[in-house]
């Protein structure tokens, strides 16, 4: 099975249904995405394909269809590069453990709605959990990262 | 001879089709069972009508509530200006994630109904009225809403839900004859 990931194809012999987390993680090495829950309650695997969030824990690697970007891409989308700054000014973690996941949601929600409300921001951000309750520091750094993307 | 015989095949299908030999009382009786499948939350709680929030309720979700994580489907109605519903109901042409509690999957983009297709807490009149009305339905003519049962995959995913879910009731195909009952028989609705 092929795919592309943060830029470098892969030829991977896996079960058709084994959730794409497993094949990063597991196959492949790269463990920016994390495991929370397993069923895309917590938002800690977080990835995207093709610019796209997905929750990459409950999606079969055979489902795959499109280049997965992964939080330690070398190769960031601008998008994705202002979201990563945003959060080091911010200091946003605490632990550190869902913010990979965060940070992607982050990007992929700016990429369709540059210029949100904070309303648009919390229900973006809701399917990402946060253990040590990071969410107003999460919130400040989307809201300063929309500010830069549109250019205010 | 061949002619023969495919008219004596097709007839009864022809005959059926165009002319509404069904009484209302069937057609009504077909509509109850109609409405037990539409109002039954495998249905009903993506038909949210203007609310863009999906529903939570059935029997395996114990008390009735609102789409957990601050879901929205937007004016989109797929979630673009919040999170996608495909973020977690991806479209799956493998399987449907039928692991309890996970985000279930089918061949084709999750979304909710559109605004005037309005099912989750109104009557059974309410939906009859509804269904019958182009301006309301789509635009489909009783045939046509046939045809829209017979392909759209998130509508099949309702009796084979898996993860624990309670299916809706009947099957596709007693939904399908219920629809073509109810509209030979001019798409009564109790209330007129």
């Amino acid at each position: 099975m092929k795919l592309t990931v943060n830029g470098t194809d892969h030829d991977v012999e896996v079960a058709a249904e084994m959730p794409l987390l497993w094949v990063l993680r597991d196959t492949l090495g790269i463990t920016g995405p994390k495991y929370g829950c397993g069923i895309a309650q917590c938002g800690a695997c977080t990835v995207h394909i093709d610019g796209i969030a997905v929750r990459s824990c409950q999606l079969a690697v055979a489902d795959v269809e499109g280049e997965i970007t992964t939080i330690e891409t070398p190769d960031a989308p601008e998008t994705l590069k202002i979201v990563q700054q945003a959060w080091i000014d911010h200091q946003v973690a605490q632990c550190g453990y869902c913010q990979g996941g965060q940070i992607m949601q982050a990007a992929s929600f700016l990429d369709l709605v540059p210029d949100p409300t904070d309303e648009d921001i919390d229900a973006a951000m809701s399917g990402n959990l946060c253990r040590c309750g990071t969410y107003p520091r999460i919130r400040a750094a989307v809201r300063s990262a929309a500010r830069r993307l549109s250019g205010a | 001879m061949m002619r023969a015989a495919a008219f004596l095949f097709l007839w009864p299908v022809v005959a059926y089709a165009q002319e509404p030999q069904v009484s209302a009382a069937d057609g009504l009786a077909a509509w109850d069972r109609i409405f037990e499948v539409v109002s039954h939350p495998r249905c009903a709680n993506c038909h949210t009508g203007p609310s863009d929030r999906p529903m939570w309720s059935g029997p395996s979700y114990g008390e009735t509530r609102v789409h957990g994580m601050n879901i929205r489907a937007g004016e989109s109605r797929i979630g673009a200006e919040f999170i996608p519903c495909r973020t977690c109901h991806v479209t799956s042409n493998t399987a449907q994630n039928d692991t309890p509690h996970a985000a279930p999957q089918v061949a084709d983009a999750w979304r909710l109904a559109p605004v005037e297709a309005h099912w989750f807490g109104q009557s059974s009149d309410d939906i009859c009225q509804q269904l019958r009305d182009p301006e309301r339905n789509g635009g489909r003519t009783v045939e046509e809403l046939v045809e829209h049962l017979g392909h759209d995959v998130i509508l099949h995913w309702a009796w084979a839900p898996g993860g624990g879910r309670a299916p809706a009731p009947y099957s596709l195909s007693i939904h399908i004859r219920d629809m073509q009952i109810w509209g030979n028989a001019g798409q009564p609705c109790a209330a007129g």
